[in-house]
């Protein structure tokens, strides 16, 4: 009955919106050249390292260097854990570097100065690692806290606690049959590469295809909207800063494996490609979005700039040029790709 | 490309001409153009994505239009894109949607934002003369407002007054126009009533006033002329209100003449299921109320704002807790204490918020994940993958049955018009297939197209699923097409209840107790907009207002110390059996 009174207005509505359809065509196009605009200039990049360093840069050296280098795959681990809490609408969280760099010291002290096995460090490292992440957590969801002065805090307290427990010295030492957990060999690249990108796939996967990802992004989007259908948004926030220490750390351990010990001092360092990363990565496949695959891709993308880059002799001062360069061409473009997104 | 006459007594105060706006491909604007006279209240019409709001961009300075085309205040032209700066010094000035105050600032820092002069050597602000501007504005419109009460502390048509006053205050007296963009949208009758009152005052001065709206009764009832769009084309620019018809109306903007546009499908309801009853609901501004919706029904909620009604569609979904209270759905009963929305889903109850934007959707995700959200959000198994095939196709089904515009499942919600995004959002909600479907102002701001989709989209859910329905609203127009029965509340109860034929004055007649739904304006009856004649009609529309407003403050604390006595009550007693 409904229908026979009601559906002409309804039919009278397609004339209205004709113009709409049209209106969501056209980004489809427009997204193609910003999807790939990042590896095109990837590509360009190589071609010109490639014609100006031809003997060094074209090098299966300096592919290994790119893929394999240790602190491409700490990178990884450190956005993967950052994009955890950015994708259920935290602002950056600042304790990750730290958070990683406490789980790598913990072990190698464990290990080397305490002589407490080796696995059984790392174990320990983790759940730490795990406890940082659960506090952090409990702080800015719980008690309400802005979210950039306690992981702010406590980034500065981690980092101060990981030099006190190796006494401002680089740590090494760690066992030849740890250190194979990260450096076995499979096709020319080690294991810890390939942790990296089993990591970011199950991520991607877990975000696009199953229910909690769906949660996260809602929640990220829209905390009364999900409240409203169900979703127990306090334990997905808490959750996602939970298991951001827990791949902070899990990162940490691998970086610890990888370089048979840890120096306090150098997780600081990681601070900034890792935001560049993370916010490049919103340039890449999905613009405007943050996404685990764009992220990892922006990893490599950096890597081989600098890499380039230093080949063409340039010293120590290039990678802040390109990471602080790059992190602010990134925000603004995921800014302005954030209001065109379609 | 007619060039307006130069200055003088016959150039209209507003004249937009050949005003075109392309976005990318679109042309989202054709040639517009239309003329305000002096002294009239100038209606601008049109369905959400007609162009309506482009204009007033266009007007405001938010968007540039293409060349060729002009905008110009008393023969001046104005330099596009316009310049609110610029604008201001023309006499133009714009009451934005939802009127655009802040609740925590006092009145006068509300009036004066913008506008503050500082002192000549300690550069502070000079309050003193703040003050005196600002009262001398409240002086020209007759009205007394406490100038340090914070702005969330008025009532809704006090608040109408200060955002008109702060557009009044940049006229000269008699001078300027004032663009109202669907400042009206949130108000309730009375307050319109009362705003309206305000709006011929003004106009009757000489200023004129550009009313973009969605309500068609304020065309019908108070414009002097309107311009309708429709597809970004004006169809009527300019047309004379007096005597035409809502549906006359309608036609236009949607292009074709509408059967029974306000006509209510017949009751279908299932006397052999058990339907939904509720008894006891307290909590918010609600205490004690019982209810009964049978399967099938419709049943509307509505009062005077702050009587309660507009608390029991949260209470009843968990949304916001109850106090106290028990639900039977479908037979089976639903503790409202601590109920949280996810127990509510549970029991088959189904919310659909007043606000898209902030309770109701995730503007930033796709169409499909929005519609999708609610059936996959309480999973057990998080890791499980999605069943995409299953989501594609009852999206599309829902995209189909509510006429979802453009048909783009993986086109992001917020770029779709507000109609389109309610009806997504009442699709996310319907999918759910619910026993009892809770509505708060389930058509607010959505032109008469969306509209009607949207009310047979609900009506079909309960006469096809027999879903018992609970739509709370302040708008008489839609509860007369939605419910079939209403309830009145007051004071946090239920005051009476409005059975049979329901109509919209019926439905305010019950709510103002014994107040009446007055004319919105009467316009003066003269060819030209001048006189006292509009002047009396205000009085007149005035004096009913004051009488037929009453303190609605300052009972609500009583009520609940009550609801929260009897819970006390309750509470200990099993405990102290079990201990």
């Amino acid at each position: 009955m409904a229908e026979t009174t009601l559906t002409p207005p309804a039919a009278d509505a397609s004339p209205a919106p004709a113009a709409e359809p049209a209106r969501a065509r056209p980004s489809w196009l427009g997204s193609f050249t910003t999807r790939f605009a990042v590896i095109g200039v990837w590509i360009l990049l190589v071609i010109v390292f490639g014609a100006l360093r031809p003997d060094t840069f074209l090098t299966a050296g300096s592919f290994q260097t790119i893929f394999g280098g240790q602190t491409q795959q700490a990178l990884v681990f450190m956005c993967a854990a950052l994009l955890c809490t950015i994708l259920v609408g935290e602002f950056v969280d600042m304790s990750v570097a730290s958070n990683f760099g406490m789980a790598a010291i913990v072990a190698s002290v464990l290990t080397v100065n305490h002589d407490v096995n080796v696995w059984v460090a790392a174990l320990i490292a983790l759940v730490i690692s795990t406890v940082v992440g659960l506090v952090n957590g409990f702080l800015v969801v719980k008690m309400g806290v802005n979210t950039i002065v306690v992981t702010l805090g406590m980034s500065t307290l981690l980092l101060g606690l990981a030099q006190w427990m190796a006494n401002l010295m680089p740590v090494s030492g760690l066992p030849k049959s740890f250190s194979n957990l990260a450096l076995t060999k499979i096709l020319g690249l080690p294991t810890s590469f390939y942790f990296g990108v089993i990591l970011m796939l199950v991520f991607a996967y877990v975000l696009k295809f199953t229910p909690l990802g769906r949660n996260m992004r809602f929640v990220g989007e829209n905390r009364e909207v999900s409240r409203l259908a169900g979703v127990r948004v306090t334990r997905v926030r808490i959750g996602a800063f939970t298991v951001a220490g827990v791949i902070a750390g899990l990162g940490g351990i691998i970086s610890a494996s990888a370089t048979g010990g840890f120096d306090p001092s150098t997780s600081q360092m990681y601070l900034m490609p890792m935001f560049a990363a993370t916010f490049l990565g919103t340039a890449i496949l999905q613009p405007g979005r943050f996404t685990p695959l764009g992220t990892l891709l922006a990893v490599y993308f950096l890597a081989t700039g600098v890499l380039g880059l230093q080949l063409l002799g340039a010293t120590a001062w290039v990678s802040n040029v390109f990471y602080g360069g790059v992190l602010v061409i990134a925000v603004t473009l995921t800014t302005i790709l954030a209001r065109r997104q379609r | 490309m007619s060039t307006p006459a130069a200055t003088g007594a016959g150039s209209p105060r507003l004249s937009v001409q050949n005003v075109s706006v392309t976005f990318g491909p679109n042309r989202v604007l054709k040639d517009v153009s239309l003329e305000v006279q002096p002294g009239e209240i100038h209606g601008l019409i049109g369905q959400n994505g007609s162009g309506k709001s482009t204009l007033a961009k266009v007007l405001t300075g938010l968007y540039t239009p293409d060349a060729g085309a002009s905008v110009s205040v008393d023969g001046t032209a104005l330099d596009l894109p316009v310049r609110p700066d610029e604008a201001t010094a023309a006499g133009v000035a714009v009451v934005h949607q939802s009127l655009g105050l802040v609740g925590d600032l006092t009145v006068l820092e509300n009036m004066r934002v913008g506008r503050m002069k500082a002192s000549r050597v300690l550069r502070r602000i000079d309050w003193r003369r703040e003050r005196a501007e600002a009262a001398a504005v409240f002086e020209r419109m007759g009205r007394q407002l406490p100038l340090d009460a914070k702005v969330s502390s008025l009532r809704e048509d006090e608040r109408a007054i200060v955002a008109i006053a702060r557009a009044l205050q940049d006229l000269h007296p008699g001078e300027g126009l004032i663009i109202f963009d669907e400042s009206t949208r949130s108000l309730g009758r009375r307050s319109l009533e009362q705003f309206f009152a305000i709006v011929d005052e003004i106009v009757a001065t000489g200023t004129s006033v550009l009313m973009i709206t969605h309500r068609l009764e304020e065309i019908v009832d108070a414009a002097d002329r309107v311009t309708i769009l429709r597809d970004g084309v004006a169809v009527q620019s300019g047309l004379k209100a007096e005597g035409l018809q809502e549906r006359d109306l309608a036609a236009l903007m949607l292009g074709e003449s509408i059967v029974d546009l306000e006509q209510r499908t017949p009751a279908a309801i299932d006397d052999s299921r058990a339907g939904t009853s509720l008894k006891g609901l307290s909590g918010l501004g609600v205490r004690g109320v019982d209810l009964e919706i049978k399967a099938g029904e419709v049943l509307g909620l509505t009062g005077l704002s702050g009587s309660g009604y507009d608390d029991v569609p949260y209470l009843v979904s968990g949304a916001s807790p109850a106090t106290a209270g028990e639900l039977h759905v479908d037979g089976r009963p639903v503790k409202l204490r601590k109920l949280s929305p996810v127990a509510a889903m549970r029991a088959g109850i189904a919310l659909v918020p007043e606000g898209r934007e902030h309770a109701g959707l995730a503007m930033n995700l796709s169409v499909a994940e929005n519609m999708a959200f609610p059936l996959t959000s309480r999973a057990s198994a998080v890791l499980a993958p999605l069943k995409a095939k299953d989501e594609a196709t009852l999206v599309s089904s829902w995209i189909e049955k509510l006429d979802v515009r453009p048909v783009a499942p993986q086109a992001l919600l917020k770029n779709f018009s507000g109609g389109n995004q309610q009806k997504v959002l009442m699709g996310k909600w319907l999918a759910t297939a619910p026993s009892l479907l809770v509505l708060h102002e389930p058509t607010q701001a959505v032109d008469v197209g969306a509209r009607h989709t949207i009310v047979s989209a609900i009506r079909q859910a309960a006469a096809e699923q027999g879903c018992a329905v609970l739509v709370a609203g302040s708008d008489e127009n839609e509860l007369a097409l939605l419910a079939d029965r209403v309830l009145i509340f007051g004071d946090g109860e239920v005051r009476q209840e409005l059975t049979g034929e329901i109509t919209p004055d019926a439905i305010v007649a019950a709510i103002y107790a014994n107040g009446s739904r007055a004319r919105l304006r009467t316009r003066p009856s003269g060819a030209d907009g001048t006189g006292g004649t509009g002047g009396t009609g205000t009085q007149g529309a005035a004096g009913t207002d004051t009488a037929g407003t009453p303190g609605e403050q300052g009972t609500q604390g009583e009520p609940r110390d009550v609801g929260q006595v009897n819970d006390d009550a309750a509470a200990p007693a099993p405990a102290g059996g079990a201990a």
